[in-house]
């Protein structure tokens, strides 16, 4: 397990947590994010500390990839602040967006490669898209490089269609990383994979930012995951953060919602509808005459 | 109530259904003015991201043309977009002038006038049915695939890993699509005139028994340049319109296969009118400037 942020600390939901601290590599101040009627993140604030692993957790719905998706602005806020490098960029235009998200890495839930390329040239995407390739025979090196770092070097000519998920989910990793980025955002990076698989992941996380030294944000409700990988964990329940310290902290933490989660307990609410939604009797299967 | 009521009424029979929901407009007028206001906001606010989008695709899709690193990616679409719907669209051709042949003829024999076939085929093919068609064919064949190429995309994240990446999508994926759709259009409308042509000719001269020479010279002096390149110069608007429908539909499309498949419908349902009303709005704007300039080309010749 990794060293332990020292600092720990509590947020309410509107209370901020380190808005002040300008060091911080990413900056959220009162983001509020709505669809519809239906509010997402209600005045969240906090401070992605520069070279931490930061994990999100909180049940299904409640906003983690929302607010990821916030920090590279792929989601405009419907009210509130976001400040990469103490730069606001969420009134920035997307060419002017573009600039800045090239300082980023992002891991998508389901890999998002694109699926009409081969491994090589997904990696070689970014590459082509920023700069002019004078020498290929660098850019395979290059493109050899980035997939020895998720021990994969060897699968260039392969398709994704052709890849294991936990396969699919390393080459996006490394696509992520072919424009050596500062901060890498991870959205659920073991989901869908067997607990090896998903461990290996999370040794690639740990890994990259041993070696790259760049800033991780993952998103995930896997906490063997989080316990893992994280300096810091913040839970978000009903669209606020509830939670905010190191692993010890949260395990010790008061607040029911934040037990029941870690610990994957069923809530009473929870357990009293199932209760209340019928028993299973003899009306709900099918009369004996409709079997044949 | 009343909803639950019209829901088990939906299973039986429908007339039911639109006397309760009239019933319960006319009672209740405040939900009436709710569903024509949502409803509206809904479609103007469609509008106005449709006009956004097709601008954002002018400003992409000028972009590209000047630089040289974006060409790999036309070439490929104009591959896959024009040169791989050269058959279909020939085929669509040829059928177009046999079958105009097949019914005109025994209309033009009854006056005495089926030597002048070849002029009412060759004229209704270059000028309306031939690009009608074939962006039609080309609104099935190209305008689904890429709807549903872009939607899968959409759904499956591809196009926020383009945006996470720093590249523009518009420029990297919707740009080279409709250029290759612009440009290839009006040179697959000239196969399917060619196409439509000769099934014409096959049809009068070599199952009917018309008169050759009499079939073409009755054509050569029915049909100008201008009919033809009226024609091919649909066929730009056409390709425009088809790519920038189905892109537009495939990145807002919702999620799941439902979803897919049915923004591939609204593409083609939306580029099959859009087609419809082009071609109505062209042809009065292609007479007026026929009829404006008829005489200075006289004077000139």
């Amino acid at each position: 397990m990794k060293s332990k942020n020292s600092k720990v600390k509590e947020n309410n939901g509107s209370r901020t947590s380190r808005v002040g601290d300008k060091d911080g590599m990413f900056r959220v101040k009162n983001l509020t994010k709505r669809f519809g009627s239906n509010v997402v993140l209600d005045k969240i604030s906090l401070t992605i500390e520069k070279g931490k692993t930061t994990v999100v957790i909180g049940p299904s719905g409640c906003g983690k990839t929302v607010l990821i998706k916030h920090l590279i602005v792929l989601l405009r806020p419907s009210a509130g602040e976001i400040y990469f490098k103490n730069q606001r960029i969420d009134e920035l235009s997307e060419n002017e967006l573009n600039r800045i998200r090239i300082h980023y890495g992002f891991l998508f839930q389901g890999g998002a490669l694109f699926d009409s390329l081969s491994v090589a040239e997904n990696i070689l995407f970014p590459i082509r898209q920023h700069y002019e390739i004078t020498d290929w025979r660098d850019i395979e090196e290059l493109v050899k490089v980035k997939l020895a770092m998720v021990g994969l070097d060897g699968f260039q000519n392969y398709y994704p269609a052709n890849l294991s998920g936990g396969q699919q989910k390393r080459v996006a990793l490394a696509r992520a990383i072919a424009l050596d980025p500062e901060a890498i955002l991870y959205d659920e990076p073991t989901t869908g994979l067997d607990p090896i698989r998903a461990d290996i992941i999370n040794e690639l996380i740990l890994k990259l930012q041993r070696e790259l030294g760049v800033t991780t944000i993952v998103v995930t409700h896997d906490m063997t995951s989080a316990y893992k990988i994280a300096d810091r964990i913040i839970m978000l329940h009903n669209g606020k953060i509830i939670a905010d310290g190191d692993a010890e902290h949260i395990r010790n933490h008061p607040h029911p919602s934040v037990q029941q989660f870690i610990n994957g307990q069923v809530s009473e609410d929870d357990l009293a509808i199932l209760r209340m939604s019928g028993t299973i009797s003899k009306a709900q299967f099918l009369p004996r005459d409709f079997e044949h | 109530m009343v909803k639950n009521n019209a829901n088990m009424v939906d299973v039986v029979k429908i007339p039911n259904v639109i006397y309760i929901y009239l019933i319960r407009y006319i009672l209740e007028p405040d939900i009436m003015i709710d569903v024509v206001g949502t409803k509206t906001i809904a479609g103007v606010s469609n509008s106005g991201r449709f006009a956004r989008f097709v601008w954002q695709t002018i400003t992409a899709s000028t972009w590209s043309c000047a630089r040289s690193r974006t060409y790999p990616l036309i070439w490929t679409q104009m591959l896959i977009i024009g040169v791989r719907s050269v058959p279909v669209i020939m085929i669509t051709g040829a059928f177009v002038g046999m079958i105009l042949a097949v019914q005109a003829y025994d209309q033009l024999r009854a006056m005495g006038l089926e030597e002048r076939l070849g002029v009412l085929i060759n004229i209704s093919v270059v000028k309306e049915l031939g690009p009608v068609l074939a962006a039609l064919m080309l609104a099935g064949r190209v305008g689904g695939a890429l709807t549903a190429e872009l939607g899968t995309m959409n759904v499956t994240e591809q196009i926020d890993a383009v945006r996470s990446i720093g590249t523009n999508p518009l420029r990297y994926l919707v740009a080279p699509r409709v250029l290759a759709c612009l440009l290839l259009t009006p040179f697959l409308i000239i196969y399917a005139d060619l196409m439509g042509i000769v099934g014409g000719y096959i049809v009068s001269v070599l199952l009917k028994g018309i008169n050759s020479q009499a079939y073409w010279s009755f054509s050569a002096s029915g049909v100008e340049l201008w009919d033809v390149a009226v024609g091919v110069i649909k066929g730009l608007f056409f390709g425009g319109a088809i790519a920038v429908i189905s892109c537009y539909k495939g990145f807002t499309c919702r999620e799941g296969a439902h979803g897919v498949g049915q923004a591939c419908t609204e593409a083609f349902v939306a580029s099959f009118i859009s087609i419809l009303a082009l071609d109505y709005a062209l042809a009065v704007i292609f007479k007026a400037i026929y009829f404006t300039f008829w005489p200075i080309r006289s004077l000139v010749g």
